[in-house]
C-alpha cells in the first residue's frame, strides 16, 4: 500500500473534511438533493407535536386558508404577468415546509411543479442558511430558473421566500412563471438548436435577490443585461415577488390565528394524508408489470429514432417506473431532460389523468420509484443541453399516460376517465425579433395550448381543448395577440382536416396556422416540436394513434401582396395551399418541426398543425351518424369515411346506407382475418437482432433494456454502437447544414470529376 | 315618489311598489307562459295593501322597471332560434374551439382541472352554421384583403338554405374598422330585404362590443341573437300589458351594467342576470343611504352564496369578460361572485384528511335537506343548524315546511358515525364551522385580490340563509358589523327601483400613456379627446332617445389600463374626461399607480416597462330620483324586547350548549336591541345571534348585527 492511500486517522480524517469543505470550487447541482423526489422524514418538532392529539378539523381549516391565500397570489400573477405564459395559467404559487418539501400549490396552474419546486429550497436551506456570504434573513427572496438545480425547463422562473416565525423559518412561499425570454441562443427560452448547456440562456441556480426587502439592483441589472428582454425580466420579477409577499402575509396570519403548533402539524399531516391516500390508490391497481415503448422522431435537428421504454410495476402499494432503455443523451442537441423534468411530466400523467382529485404535493410520489439509466436522455448530465427539455418530459407524461388507462380499466374505484393519451408535442411556433411598437420581444405562440385530447371509454375526445400539463389554459385572442406582435395568423386555428386520430371514438383534432410577420425591421419564427414522421400519440385499445403532418413553408412571394392584388391565389387552408401550390412563383417546402430559429421576410408564410389526442377502440365500431356529421362540420373527407370509417353513404345528402355500411364493414373484418397471422410466424418475420440499416436509432432494442443501441459521430463518420449506457461514449451529431454542405462538395467534386464546370 | 320595480326570477315574481313615503312588497308565483299574469298577481296583491285599483296605481307611477332572469333560463333551456354566423376565412374554428378552455368556464375547480372528463357544453351554433367570409382586416383596421361581394351571396345564402333563422357577423379586427361587416350587412339587405315576410335578423359583432377579442365577441353577439326574440316576445307583451292597464310611460328594463334602459336601447345581452344585479344596486342605495362606504353584499339561499362589492368612489366592480351559462362573453357585468354554498349543501366525510367537507353537492329544494322529510337522505347545512338549535322545527319557513330533527341525526350518523366518533350534535357543530369557513374564505379572497381589507367592510346578508350564518362569517373576517337590509325578501325588486338610466360604451385603443422604448410621454390629446368624445356621443344619443334631456346627461370616463406587455388591466375611473397637456397625462399614471398600489401593493407597480390604455370606456347616465328610506340606522335610544323563551343551543367554540333566548318577530320592531346569544324567528328567514354579537333594530326592518367589541354606530 503506498502512502497516498493510507487510511486517515480520525483527527486526519476532519481536518481533510474542513479542507475539503473549504476548497469547494462550485456548489453545483447537488445529487444528493436532485435524486430524491421524495418528501423528508417527521423532524423532530413534527414527530413531538404529531404524538399529541390531533383536531382534523382544525388542520384541514389551515389547508383551506393556506390553498385560498395561493389562490390569490395566483389570481395576482396572471393578472398582472407580462410573460405570455402567465397570461395562458403556465404559472403556479405554493408552500413548503420549513425543510422544503412542497405542501400546498394553487389550484389552477401547472400540477407538474408539485414534483419539481422542492428541489431549489433544499439546496438553499443546505447551502446558503450557513454561508456567511449569503445567509437567510426575513425579507429575503431568492431567484432561480435553472433545470439543473430543479425546474420544469430553464424558460421557467420562480421567487422563493423565506417564512420566519419568532425569528425561525416556519416555512418557504414560491411563485413560478413561465417567462419565455431567457437569453438563450434563439429567442423565446426554449431554443431547438440548443448544441450545449451554455446555449440555454439563463442558468440560475438559487441566488438572493432581494435582501431583506430590497431588490438588488446590481444583480437585477445582470440579469437584464443577460436577455433580450429586460422589461420583462424586471417586470415579472416583481410580479412574482410581490405574489409571494401576499401568500407570506397570508401564512403568517393564519400562524397568528392558529399558533406555530398547529401550522406546523398541518403541513406534516397534509404530506401524510396525500401520501397515504396515493398508496391506497396505488394498492386498488392490480399487481403486475405493465409496458409500453414509445417513440420520438427527432432531435428537433434532424429525423432518427429514440426510444422510450416505460414499465410499471405495481406491488401492493408501491409502484416502480422503469425507464432504462431510454436513447442516450446528446451533448449537443437540445431535447435532454433532467431526471427531476422527467419525473415533472410522468406527475402530471398522474395528477391531472389519473387523481385530479386528489391535492398536489411532493408526498404523492413517495409510493413510487423510478429507475433509469443515468447518462440516458432522461437522466442527463449537467452538461447536457436542455433548451427543449419539455421533449422528453411530454414523453414521460405520454408513457405514464398510455399506460395508465391499461392498468385501471378494471378498477372498480376510478378518480378520471378512461381515456386515450393526449397530445403530447409543442406544435406551436416561437418567435423573435422587433414589434410594432419597436421592442425587441421572444416568446412563444399560446397556440401550444390547443393539443387533442384523448378519447375516451365512452366519447369523443375534445377538440384542441388544453395543453396536457395545465388545465383551463388559454390559446388567447388572435386580435389581442396581433396588437402587440408583428405577425399574423392568416389561418387561425382552424380544425384541420382529416387530422383525426380514428377510433370508436375519435380524438379531439387539432388545428391548423398560417403565420406571416408584417411591419416588422427584423423578425424570425421557430418550431420545437417532433413528430412529422412517426406518430407522438398513440391511440387505445384499437384507436389510432395520431396523424403525423410537417412544418411547411412558402417563400418568394410576399403573401400580402397576393392577398391584395390576386386575392383568388390566397386559401385558407393547408391541404390546399400545399397540394394545389396556387400562388405562382412561390416556393413550397416542407419539413421536420424542429427549425432554429429562421428569420422572415415580410409575407414569408409559415404552417404547422396542432395534433390530435388518441383514438379509443376499433374504427368499425363508430356510429355511422357521427362519421357523417364529421364530415357536415369539415373535420374529416369523405375519402376517410369510407377507407378509414367503412362508411357507405351519399356525398351529396350525407345519407348512410346502413346495410350497405354494415356489408362493408363485415367485409373489412373478414379481411382483416385473412391478413391475420399466428402470433409466433409474426414474431418469427417481425423481430430482428438489431434496429434496420438505415434508421439512425437510440436505444434498447426489444425486450432486453441493459445494451443500448446507438449511431455516434467520429472523424470518419458515424459508427453503430451497443453498450451499456455507462459504457456509451458521448454523443454529438454533426451540424446537418455542415453535412448539407459536406454532401454539397461530394456533389462539386464529382462533376468536376466529370468535367463540367465548377459553378454548375 | 310612486314607482313600481319588478324582479321576474325563475320560481317567484317580486314586486316592490313606491306609494308616496309608504312601501309595498309582494310576491307571486312566476307564470312562465305569460309573464304578465304572475307580475299582475304580485301587483295587485301590493295594489290591495294600497288600497287603490291596479289601474290607478299603474297610472299613477312615474315608471314600471324590471330585472329578470329570463334570459339565463332560456339560455340553459336551449330554447332559441338557430343562429347562423359568418366570420373572417381562417377564422371557422373559433367558435367551436372556445379559446381551449370552453370546457371548463362556469364549472368548479374540480371540473376544471379533471382533464380527462372535461367536455364543452353543446354549442349554441354548431360548425354546419358557421360560415367564412373571404378578408382580411390587421390590428390598426387596414384592409388586406378585399371581401368579395359574390362570395357574400354566396355564403349567406349557404346559411340560409341550413336553415338560419337569425344572422349574425363576426370579422377579424372589426372593432377597428367595420366596413366589412357593414358591407355584409348592406348585401344582405338587398338580396333578403327586412320588410319582406320572413325577413330574419342581421346583427353585427362590433355594435355589440367595442372591445377586441374575436371569440369573446363573437360568443357575445351569438347569445345576443340567441336570445332576441325570445327577450323581445316576453317584455313587448310585458309592455303591451302595462299599456292594457293605465301605463302610458315607457317600460324600463335593468341591464347587467347596473344601469337601466327603454325596451329600444336595451340587448338581450344586457338584460342577462340582471336580477341578481339588482340586487347589488339596492346594496349601493343601501349604502348611500347610512352612508356607509364599503359593503360586501351577500346573498345566501339553498344552493348558492352570491358575493358583490360596493365600494363608494371607487367605481362600479365589473367584470369585462364574465361567464354567462357556459360561455365567455365581453360585456361589462357588474361582478358577482358564486360559492356553491347554502343551506341544501350537502355534508359528507373526507376521508383524505379525516375531516368534514361541505359542498360543492346540493341537495337542492327537491328532495332537500334530510330534515325536510321529502326523501332527502344527505346530511346539509340545514340539518346542522336545525340540530345545533338554530331552528324552530315548527316555524321554519313560516311554518310551511315542518321540520324533523330525527332525520337530521340519522342522516348525519349514517354518513359520518362510521368515521368520526362524536355525537350528531358535534358533527353539526363541525358543518356548521366549515360551511362559515368556506364562505368566509371566498369572501376574503374577493376582497382580498382587489386589494381591500375585510375587516373594514360591514356585511350586507340577506337570502333565506344569511341572517342565520352571517355571524359566523363575519366572525372569521373580522368584520364586526352586518346589515340584515329591509325588504330582503324582494331586494332585486327594491334595487331595480334604484337604478340610473346608464350606457356604456367603449372602444380598444393601443395608447402608449409611457412608451420605454422612446421614452416618450402621450402627447396626441386630439386623438384621446376625439375618442372620448365620441363615447360620450353615443351615451348620450342611447339617453335621448328615450327622451330625456341631454343636458342632464353625465359622463364617467374609464380607461382599462397595464404595465408593459400585461394582458389583464386595472379600470381606472379617470377625474377629468379631456386630456389636454402633459400634466393631466402625468395625473392619470398617478391615478393608474394609486389604483395599482392599493390591490397589488405599494412598490409592486412597474412604469419603468411603459404604461398603456388598451380600452377607453364612458358611462353615460342621469341621476334619477331614488327611493328615500329615511332612519335605517339604530336609534341611540334602544330597548331590550321580552323573550318569547329559552332553547339550549350549541355553538362553536362552546363545549357546552348554551341558554339561548328565542324571540319572534316582534323583536324585529325599530329602536331594539338583543344580546347573543339569541335567535329571533322570523316569517322569511331565522336571525341567528351568536355569542359576543348582538342586534339593533332601525327602522323598515333594518336588522344590525354588532359584534360586541363594536361600540355599535352605523358609521
Amino acid at each position: 500500500m503506498t502512502q497516498a492511500q493510507m487510511p486517515y486517522s480520525a483527527e486526519e480524517q476532519i481536518k481533510v473534511d474542513e479542507f475539503l469543505a473549504g476548497a469547494t470550487l462550485f456548489l453545483g447541482p447537488d445529487p444528493e438533493i436532485m435524486r430524491n423526489h421524495k418528501s423528508a422524514p417527521r423532524t423532530p418538532l413534527e414527530e413531538e407535536l404529531l404524538s399529541q392529539p390531533i383536531d382534523s378539523d382544525a388542520l384541514d381549516k389551515v389547508r383551506k386558508r393556506i390553498v385560498a391565500g395561493l389562490d390569490e397570489a395566483y389570481e395576482m400573477m396572471e393578472q398582472t404577468g407580462a410573460a405570455p405564459g402567465a397570461k395562458w395559467g403556465d404559472l403556479t404559487s405554493a408552500v413548503y415546509s420549513a425543510g422544503g418539501d412542497l405542501v400546498h400549490i394553487s389550484s389552477g396552474g401547472v400540477l407538474a411543479f408539485a414534483s419539481v419546486l422542492h428541489y431549489p429550497v433544499r439546496f438553499i436551506n443546505k447551502y446558503w442558511a450557513s454561508e456567511p456570504s449569503v445567509g437567510i434573513h426575513d425579507g429575503d427572496a431568492f431567484i432561480h430558473n435553472d433545470a439543473r438545480y430543479g425546474n420544469i425547463h430553464c424558460t421557467d422562473q420562480s421567487i422563493i421566500m423565506p417564512v420566519f416565525h419568532e425569528g425561525e423559518i416556519i416555512a418557504w412561499v414560491a411563485t413560478v412563471v413561465h417567462e419565455g425570454e431567457n437569453g438563450a441562443k434563439e429567442p423565446g427560452g426554449m431554443p431547438s438548436s440548443s448544441e450545449s448547456a451554455f446555449d440555454d440562456g439563463l442558468r440560475m441556480p438559487p441566488f438572493k435577490i432581494f435582501e431583506r426587502g430590497v431588490l438588488r439592483r446590481d444583480l437585477l441589472t445582470f440579469l437584464q443585461n443577460s436577455v433580450r428582454e429586460p422589461k420583462l425580466q424586471y417586470q415579472d420579477l416583481k410580479v412574482k415577488y410581490y405574489a409571494a409577499l401576499r401568500i407570506k402575509e397570508r401564512v403568517l396570519a393564519v400562524i397568528d390565528e392558529v399558533g406555530r403548533d398547529t401550522f406546523v402539524v398541518s403541513l406534516r399531516k397534509s404530506l401524510e394524508d396525500v401520501e397515504a391516500e396515493a398508496r391506497r390508490r396505488v394498492s386498488l391497481v392490480p399487481d403486475g408489470t405493465y409496458r409500453v415503448n414509445l417513440w420520438s422522431d427527432s432531435t428537433l435537428r434532424e429525423n432518427l429514432l429514440l426510444k422510450y421504454p416505460c414499465a410499471i410495476t405495481i406491488k401492493g402499494e408501491e409502484m416502480t417506473i422503469d425507464w432504462r432503455g431510454a436513447a442516450p443523451q446528446f451533448l449537443n442537441r437540445a431535447f435532454n431532460s433532467t431526471l427531476g423534468t422527467s419525473k415533472c411530466g410522468m406527475n402530471q400523467g398522474i395528477l391531472a389523468f389519473l387523481w385530479p382529485d386528489l391535492p398536489r404535493g411532493i408526498s404523492v410520489m413517495n409510493s413510487i420509484e423510478i429507475l433509469t439509466d443515468p447518462g440516458s436522455c432522461l437522466d442527463p448530465t449537467d452538461d447536457a443541453p436542455l433548451g427543449q427539455s419539455l421533449q422528453g418530459a411530454f414523453k414521460a407524461f405520454a408513457m405514464t399516460q398510455a399506460l395508465w388507462s391499461k392498468l385501471t380499466f378494471s378498477c372498480e374505484e376510478k378518480f378520471g376517465a378512461i381515456i386515450a393519451p393526449w397530445f403530447n408535442q409543442i406544435n406551436t411556433f416561437l418567435f423573435g425579433g422587433i414589434t410594432q411598437h419597436q421592442e425587441f420581444v421572444g416568446n412563444v405562440c399560446a397556440d401550444l395550448n390547443g393539443m387533442g385530447g384523448g378519447a375516451r371509454a365512452y366519447s369523443d375526445g375534445e377538440h384542441s381543448m388544453a395543453p396536457f400539463f395545465a388545465a383551463m389554459a388559454d390559446i388567447g385572442e388572435q386580435e389581442i395577440i396581433e396588437e402587440d406582435v408583428p405577425f399574423m395568423q392568416l389561418i387561425s386555428k382552424k380544425i384541420k382536416r382529416d387530422n383525426q386520430a380514428f377510433g370508436k371514438y375519435r380524438g379531439g383534432m387539432g388545428y391548423e396556422m398560417a403565420l406571416a410577420a408584417k411591419g416588422t425591421p427584423f423578425w424570425g419564427f421557430a418550431t420545437v416540436s417532433s413528430g412529422s414522421k412517426f406518430p407522438p400519440t398513440p391511440g387505445l385499445f384499437g384507436g389510432y394513434g395520431c396523424p403525423t403532418l410537417p412544418l411547411a413553408k412558402i417563400k418568394g412571394v410576399n403573401v400580402f401582396d397576393e392577398m391584395k392584388n390576386t386575392p383568388e391565389n390566397w386559401q385558407f387552408d393547408f391541404e390546399t395551399l400545399l397540394n394545389e401550390q396556387p400562388i405562382p412563383g412561390a416556393r413550397y417546402s416542407t419539413h421536420h418541426m424542429g427549425m432554429a430559429l429562421e428569420l422572415a421576410n415580410e409575407g414569408d408564410i409559415f404552417m404547422m398543425c396542432q395534433g390530435s389526442g388518441g383514438g379509443y377502440g376499433d374504427v368499425l365500431e363508430r356510429d355511422p351518424a357521427e362519421v357523417m356529421a364529421d364530415i357536415e362540420a369539415g373535420y374529416i373527407s369523405g375519402e376517410t369515411a369510407r377507407e378509414i370509417y367503412f362508411c357507405v353513404f351519399d356525398p351529396e345528402t350525407l345519407a348512410v346506407n346502413e346495410t350497405a355500411t354494415t356489408q362493408a364493414r363485415d367485409a373489412e373484418r373478414r379481411a382483416r382475418l385473412e391478413r391475420g397471422r399466428p402470433y409466433p410466424d409474426f414474431i418469427q418475420d417481425w423481430v430482428t437482432e438489431a434496429p434496420p440499416e438505415g434508421i439512425p436509432y437510440y436505444g434498447s432494442w426489444g425486450d432486453d433494456n441493459s445494451m443500448i443501441h446507438a449511431v455516434a459521430w467520429g472523424a470518419a463518420g458515424p459508427i453503430k454502437l451497443v453498450a451499456p449506457m455507462a459504457q456509451m461514449p458521448p454523443i454529438m451529431l454533426p451540424d446537418p447544414k455542415d453535412l448539407a454542405i459536406l454532401g454539397l462538395q461530394a456533389e462539386i467534386a464529382a462533376l468536376r470529376a466529370t468535367g463540367a464546370p465548377s459553378d454548375a | 315618489m310612486r314607482r313600481i320595480s319588478v324582479d321576474i326570477g325563475g320560481t317567484f315574481t317580486d314586486c316592490f311598489v313606491t306609494w308616496d313615503e309608504e312601501f309595498f312588497q309582494s310576491k307571486a308565483l312566476t307564470t312562465h307562459h305569460n309573464l304578465s299574469m304572475g307580475f299582475n298577481h304580485a301587483l295587485d296583491q301590493a295594489c290591495q295593501r294600497i288600497g287603490k285599483e291596479r289601474r290607478e296605481v299603474l297610472g299613477g307611477v312615474d315608471s314600471v322597471r324590471y330585472a329578470t332572469t329570463l334570459g339565463t333560463n332560456a339560455l340553459i333551456e336551449r330554447s332559441g332560434p338557430t343562429v347562423g354566423v359568418l366570420v373572417t376565412a381562417g377564422f371557422e374554428s373559433t367558435i367551436a374551439l372556445s379559446r381551449g378552455r370552453g370546457y371548463g368556464e362556469g364549472m368548479d375547480a374540480l371540473a376544471k382541472n379533471d382533464l380527462s372528463s372535461g367536455t364543452r357544453p353543446e354549442p349554441l351554433v354548431p360548425p354546419r352554421l358557421i360560415r367564412s367570409l373571404r378578408e382580411r382586416v390587421n390590428y390598426a383596421g387596414e384592409i388586406l384583403m378585399d371581401l368579395s361581394v359574390d362570395d357574400v351571396r354566396r355564403q349567406l345564402k349557404a346559411l340560409i338554405d341550413a336553415g338560419a333563422e337569425a344572422l349574425l357577423v363576426s370579422l377579424t379586427n372589426a372593432t377597428e374598422n367595420p366596413a366589412h361587416e357593414r358591407l355584409v350587412q348592406e348585401i344582405f339587405l338587398s338580396e333578403y330585404p327586412a320588410h319582406q315576410l320572413g325577413a330574419i335578423p342581421m346583427l353585427l359583432s362590433h355594435q355589440l362590443s367595442g372591445r377586441k377579442g374575436e371569440y369573446v365577441r363573437t360568443t357575445s353577439t351569438i347569445i345576443d341573437a340567441y336570445l332576441h326574440a325570445t327577450m323581445y316576445h316576453a317584455l313587448s307583451d310585458l309592455e303591451q300589458n302595462l299599456r292594457a292597464n293605465g301605463y302610458a310611460k315607457p317600460m324600463l328594463v335593468n341591464h347587467n351594467t347596473g344601469g337601466m334602459a327603454q325596451l329600444n336601447s336595451t340587448d338581450a345581452l344586457q338584460t342577462i342576470h340582471s336580477g341578481p344585479v339588482a340586487g347589488i344596486a339596492a346594496s349601493e342605495h343601501l349604502a348611500g343611504e347610512v352612508e356607509i362606504d364599503k359593503i360586501i353584499a351577500t346573498d345566501m339561499g339553498g344552493t348558492s352564496f352570491d358575493i358583490g362589492l360596493v365600494t363608494v368612489g371607487g367605481g362600479k366592480h365589473y367584470d369585462f369578460m364574465p361567464v354567462i351559462d357556459r360561455w365567455l362573453v365581453s360585456i361589462p357585468m357588474i361582478r358577482l361572485v358564486t360559492l356553491g354554498a347554502g343551506g341544501g349543501s350537502i355534508a359528507s366525510y373526507n376521508s383524505l384528511h379525516d375531516s368534514v367537507q361541505v359542498g360543492p353537492r346540493s341537495a337542492g329544494s327537491d328532495p332537500g335537506p334530510a330534515c325536510y322529510d321529502r326523501g332527502g337522505l344527505h346530511p346539509t347545512v340545514t340539518d346542522a343548524d336545525l340540530l345545533l338549535g338554530y331552528l324552530d322545527p315548527s316555524e321554519y319557513a313560516g311554518g310551511q315546511i315542518p321540520l324533523n330533527p330525527a332525520r337530521a341525526e340519522f342522516a348525519i350518523e349514517e354518513v359520518f358515525g362510521d368515521h368520526l366518533e362524536m355525537d350528531p350534535i358535534e358533527v353539526a357543530l363541525l358543518i356548521k364551522a366549515e360551511v362559515d369557513d368556506q364562505m368566509a374564505n371566498g369572501m376574503g379572497k374577493e376582497l382580498r385580490i382587489r386589494g381591500y381589507l375585510p375587516e373594514e367592510f360591514t356585511m350586507l346578508a340577506y337570502g333565506g340563509n344569511g341572517p342565520l350564518h352571517c355571524c359566523g362569517i363575519a366572525d372569521r373576517l373580522g368584520i364586526t358589523k352586518v346589515l340584515a337590509p329591509p325588504y330582503s325578501s324582494v331586494f332585486s325588486a327594491l334595487g331595480a327601483g334604484n337604478t340610473n338610466q346608464m350606457h356604456i360604451h367603449e372602444r380598444t385603443i393601443a395608447i402608449n400613456l409611457f412608451s420605454s422604448a422612446t421614452r416618450q410621454l402621450f402627447g396626441d390629446f386630439d386623438l384621446f379627446n376625439g375618442i372620448v368624445e365620441d363615447l360620450e356621443s353615443l351615451g348620450t344619443a342611447d339617453i335621448v332617445r328615450q327622451g330625456m334631456d341631454p343636458l342632464k346627461v353625465e359622463h364617467r370616463l374609464e380607461l382599462d389600463m397595464r404595465y408593459g406587455n400585461q394582458l389583464v388591466t386595472l379600470a381606472v375611473v379617470v377625474d377629468r374626461n379631456r386630456l389636454r397637456s402633459v400634466s393631466d397625462t402625468l395625473a392619470v399614471a398617478d391615478l393608474f399607480s394609486q389604483e395599482y398600489a392599493r390591490r397589488y401593493g405599494q412598490g409592486s407597480q412597474s412604469p419603468e416597462a411603459g404604461i398603456r390604455i388598451s380600452t377607453v370606456r364612458v358611462a353615460s347616465f342621469i341621476v334619477g330620483k331614488s327611493i328615500a328610506f329615511g332612519t335605517l340606522a339604530p336609534a341611540s335610544e334602544l330597548s331590550e324586547p321580552t323573550r318569547r323563551t329559552t332553547r339550549m343551543c350549541r355553538f362553536p367554540g362552546f363545549s357546552k350548549a348554551l341558554e339561548t333566548s328565542i324571540f319572534d318577530q316582534s323583536a324585529l320592531e325599530p329602536s331594539q336591541r338583543v344580546f347573543g346569544p339569541a335567535i329571533v324567528t322570523a316569517e322569511s328567514t331565522t336571525y341567528l345571534v351568536e355569542p359576543s354579537w348582538r342586534i339593533e333594530t332601525g327602522d323598515r326592518g333594518a336588522v344590525w348585527f354588532f359584534r360586541n367589541d363594536n361600540a355599535g354606530g352605523v358609521r
